[in-house]
């Protein structure tokens, strides 16, 4: 049941890169505070009503946060304390919609839905292979490094050749993986310039629109403000 | 004698190949990036990255010897910037005509020499200049933005003394020396271990 409820909820990729590029105009045109309280609120909502209510809660916990510090302890801090964490705040503070944007995709939008919304906005194969396929590749990447780190335990190595011994599998590992990945896919058809056809589609819904506009709305509050 | 003619589209085989190394090309560039906030580690960001990525560049070089590799790359890390906010017009300028020369070289020199490679790898290490550029060229509408976002006296202080003409020189010559340091680097790497695996 609750599957059945997200998905009535899930936005089309291509809105949510659109509600992505406001947001980063809005956040580099302005640096008023009350934006990006408003764009976090929105962002909560959405969170909220799509299922992700611990996020949501997370979220508006951690901005709040942020929001006092600047707020109430930097007037009276010290100055070392302001030289070291004031950047950190200001900066995560003014971007944190965009983090709130960006846990709101990944959390509802799989690899397929975005290969699917580039592919229907006429974005070359060239392009889209490469995209997916890094995409794909940062976890991985974290995961060869762990099991390399873990193997060069099983050895003493000396401190000077350690990072040539974690850089050259890392290498050897990636082509080997682009080798073996290039197989199967090409096996798969990748190469086949016909019309690739899926078990989902993209639609537009009434959602969507309504999220485009309040976005659009919170773009023009900017202009006034 | 049959001369082979090397198809010069880029196959699937190539595509993945592209998106994996420009994986690992972006996860240094990042991290390069983060370090940045440091205000001389940010100068110096476009030779550190070059000595670094040295050698994904170079094993993608080699292993996609056609035109557009380089290309690509540079536009998926591109992209990927552009997705969370960082890159602004003048890095597009300078990022993007760094992959083109580089993609130029390459395929003047034929994708085989290495030196071509080497010189095509300074151009591309040569874009990421753009990032601390807007110090010098936009100068006091910078300093005037970064002020208004809230950044600290000390920082802007400390920014301000590496403006001058001697730090626009480390900041050009920084990426050329580390390209090529970090393509002797690769070229030993290469002869020590790559040969020897049969892969290149």
């Amino acid at each position: 049941m609750e599957q059945q409820i997200r998905r009535n909820f899930e936005l089309d990729p291509r809105i949510e890169l659109i509600i992505l590029m406001i947001i980063n105009v809005c956040i580099f045109t302005t640096n008023s505070s009350r934006i990006t309280d408003i764009w976090c609120v929105f962002l909560a909502i959405l969170l909220f009503g799509c299922g992700y209510k611990k996020t949501a809660l997370k979220a508006i916990i951690i901005y709040v946060f942020l929001l006092c510090i600047q707020t109430y302890i930097f007037p009276i801090a010290s100055k070392i304390f302001i030289m070291i964490f004031s950047i950190f705040v200001n900066y995560t503070r003014k971007i944190f919609p965009c983090i709130m944007i960006g846990i709101f995709i990944v959390k509802t939008t799989t690899m397929k839905k975005i290969v699917l919304a580039l592919r229907k906005m006429h974005v070359s194969e060239k392009f889209i292979i490469p995209v997916s396929v890094t995409i794909r590749y940062f976890p991985a990447i974290i995961e060869e490094i762990r099991n390399i780190k873990d193997a060069m335990k099983l050895r003493k190595i000396p401190i000077l050749q350690k990072i040539e011994c974690m850089i050259i599998p890392l290498m050897i590992s990636a082509i080997n993986i682009a080798d073996e990945l290039a197989a199967a896919a090409v096996t798969r058809g990748i190469e086949n310039p016909c019309k690739k056809t899926s078990l989902e589609e993209l639609h537009f819904r009434p959602f969507d629109f309504i999220c485009l506009l309040i976005s659009i709305g919170i773009l023009f509050t900017v202009n006034i403000l | 004698m049959i001369k082979e003619t090397k198809n010069l589209k880029l196959t699937g085989k190539d595509l993945i190949t592209i998106g994996i190394f420009s994986a690992i090309y972006f996860v240094i560039n990042f991290i390069f990036m983060i370090l940045g906030i440091v205000p001389i580690l940010w100068i110096l960001m476009p030779g550190l990255i070059a000595l670094f990525s040295g050698i994904p560049f170079m094993i993608l070089s080699i292993k996609v010897s056609k035109p557009g590799a380089v290309l690509l790359m540079g536009i998926i890390t591109a992209v990927i910037y552009f997705i969370t906010g960082q890159f602004t017009i003048l890095i597009l300028i300078t990022f993007s005509t760094g992959c083109l020369l580089s993609e130029f070289v390459r395929w003047i020199t034929k994708y085989t020499s290495f030196r071509g490679n080497v010189i095509s790898y300074i151009f591309f290490s040569l874009g990421m200049i753009g990032s601390p550029l807007p110090l010098w060229i936009f100068r006091d509408s910078f300093i005037t933005q970064i002020t208004e976002q809230g950044m600290p006296e000390t920082y802007i202080t400390s920014i301000q003394a590496l403006a001058s003409s001697e730090m626009l020189v480390v900041l050009i010559i920084a990426p050329v020396i580390g390209a090529v340091v970090g393509s002797l680097i690769t070229k030993k790497m290469f002869k020590k271990h790559f040969v020897k695996a049969g892969i290149m």
